[in-house]
């Protein structure tokens, strides 16, 4: 498929997706909604991190992010201004923090990017706490369902069409060369920091964005819940699962797993997590290419 | 004068927790590059250990810690052989064997850690011991702290020691310099992998003891010691057993002043503040040459 095929065919999904809400419960309605933002986050997470193969944990730190933009702009600004400003902060946030990290390689980045989410999380608590002297906000008139779905939708459709249209670029190529060998892409002309926050900010913007779209779905934002690491490790389980290198292979493990999240998590919170675990290491230790490397592997035999 | 001690000995007796926390994962890191950040769920499972040692079938908790090493050094065998051998056989590079590790450690902690929470639930758990007041010099400190103080210097200095002097940690110093030539020399690889990932979870475990004999504990109890244990080896440097030591010590100073000068809900902050600084200013160590 050329870049235009698969662009056109984005808009087509998320259109058909846009009627969504005439057709279905309002149940159902909320479960598609997870879904497109999984799809989304693990989409944007595996731009950057699947491509670079710099392992990052800061989704829930972007997420929260937005999330906070929301709970500070909602009320006196409109939802669709509240949403990009959401992305725009947490865009910036990482291009900043990344100027400064992202020379750090291996468990280093991983572990500081996972420090970032808790460090944003703490300073916020202790600000509100401090100034505001609240603990979390309460968030009035709420948008429609409808319109929250919408907006969700149409994040999740530019998340996706901006991977595809990063992948088949100049920043894509030059993703793909740090990932194999970043030495080698520097020595070739790449200027890999350029390419690397360039990335790591196109990323946060869309977690942020989904953030701040998303947090108007809770009456009540509070730091633990935004800033909650399970949303960055489901993030980065969705795309290691579905196959980091593959724009298809995220999208469809966010599906299964926001579906299989929603109806267990509920249920039976513990099991839940211990086989999610299980399967991570699972996945890790056979079959590391993630799911869509199973595709792969059934077309070489085939052929 | 008193209170100025009682602050500088309470940073300390942290600290010292935190280094021997920290020796464990460091030898299993700058060993195998295997980051465990399940590292603090099995300091978790030694405090649970030795609580319900002390509460079901009345053990002194300090009898009890060789049980506890034990216990976790053969769980660390298994989780070794179940999980990270494969990794170390089939990842073609280095960073592929950090990354992978990673993501299994995350695994493993999701595991343990709601494993741990559908067992014991989420309450907090404590038992007494030795919780009477000691002065020394005008200052008072509880003598379960000073115990654990005493036990968790006494292993890291143990682990210097058999680094240092003995054979076995000269091999394993060795492998930590070059795994080629250590291999080419005919140290055993196959041997000494699965022994230091079992001492790693040992040490973590009897920290884990030590800890529940000072505060109460959950099942959530271990992931800010993963999160200290790599500031930790960050300030001391990947691989160095006396840094280790030393940071931790360092860091619990930080933190024990940083939290008198500023407030206790900072302690997090402050601990993330140091560790980004030191990433960022001098990111081999405070004490690489």
């Amino acid at each position: 498929m050329t870049l235009r095929e698969l662009l056109g065919a984005i808009a087509a999904g998320a259109l058909a997706l846009a009627a969504l809400p005439w057709l279905a419960s309002d149940f159902l309605l909320s479960l598609a909604l997870t879904c497109l933002m999984y799809i989304g986050l693990a989409v944007t997470w595996a731009m950057f991190s699947g491509a670079t193969n710099y392992l990052s944990l800061a989704t829930s730190a972007f997420f929260g992010i937005g999330a906070y933009v929301t709970a500070w702009g909602f009320g006196s600004l409109p939802y669709a201004l509240v949403v990009p400003l959401g992305g725009l902060a947490a865009a910036a946030f990482a291009a900043l923090v990344g100027a400064g990290i992202l020379h750090l390689r291996g468990a280093y980045f991983a572990v500081l990017t996972f420090g970032l989410g808790e460090l944003v999380r703490h300073a916020i608590t202790y600000s509100e706490k401090t100034y505001a002297h609240t603990v979390g906000r309460v968030l009035q008139d709420a948008p429609e369902s409808s319109v929250v779905y919408w907006t969700v939708l149409l994040v999740a459709a530019a998340a996706v069409a901006a991977c595809a249209a990063v992948r088949a670029s100049r920043l894509g190529l030059a993703l793909a060369g740090i990932g194999a060998d970043e030495e080698r892409a520097q020595t070739l002309g790449v200027d890999t920091r350029a390419a690397k926050i360039t990335a790591f900010a196109i990323a946060a913007f869309f977690a942020g964005a989904l953030g701040a779209a998303v947090a108007v779905r809770w009456t009540y934002i509070e730091p633990a819940s935004v800033f909650n690491p399970f949303i960055g490790f489901q993030t980065v389980l969705i795309a290691m699962i579905g196959g980091a290198q593959t724009l298809a292979g995220p999208m469809i493990s966010a599906v299964v797993f926001s579906l299989l999240t929603e109806l267990l998590r509920l249920q039976f919170p513990y099991a839940y997590l211990i086989v999610l675990g299980v399967l991570l290491i699972v996945l890790v230790l056979y079959l590391p290419g993630g799911l869509a490397s199973l595709v792969g592997r059934w077309r070489r035999v085939r052929a | 004068m008193g209170f100025w001690l009682e602050l500088a000995a309470s940073g300390l007796i942290t600290g010292g927790i935190y280094a021997v926390v920290a020796l464990g994962l460091n030898l299993q890191y700058g060993l195998m590059r295997i980051m465990n950040i399940s590292h603090g769920e099995f300091l978790m499972l030694g405090a649970y250990l030795t609580w319900l040692a002390h509460t079901v079938f009345g053990i002194n908790p300090v009898a009890f810690l060789p049980v506890v090493a034990i216990v976790l050094f053969l769980t660390g065998l298994a989780v070794y052989r179940l999980c990270f051998r494969r990794i170390t056989r089939t990842s073609p590079s280095v960073e592929i064997i950090e990354a992978r590790s990673l993501l299994v450690g995350f695994g493993l902690m999701y595991l343990v850690q709601n494993a741990a929470y559908m067992t014991w639930g989420a309450d907090l758990r404590g038992y007494s011991f030795l919780a009477d007041a000691v002065e020394i010099g005008g200052a008072r400190f509880a003598g379960n702290s000073l115990l654990a103080f005493g036990f968790a210097v006494a292993a890291s200095l143990a682990l210097l020691a058999v680094l240092r002097w003995t054979m076995l940690g000269k091999a394993i110093r060795a492998m930590m310099q070059s795994p080629t030539g250590a291999q080419l020399v005919g140290i055993d690889t196959a041997f000494l992998h699965p022994a230091v990932f079992g001492a790693g979870l040992a040490l973590a475990g009897v920290a884990g003891a030590l800890l529940s004999m000072v505060y109460e504990i959950t099942p959530g109890m271990g992931e800010p010691y993963t999160v200290t244990a790599l500031i930790v080896i960050t300030l001391g440097g990947l691989g160095s057993a006396a840094g280790c030591l030393a940071g931790g010590m360092l860091l619990g100073l930080v933190e024990a002043f940083g939290m008198h000068f500023t407030s206790p809900s900072l302690k997090m902050l402050l601990s993330y503040a140091v560790f980004i600084a030191v990433l960022l200013a001098r990111p081999k160590g405070l004490f690489a040459r």
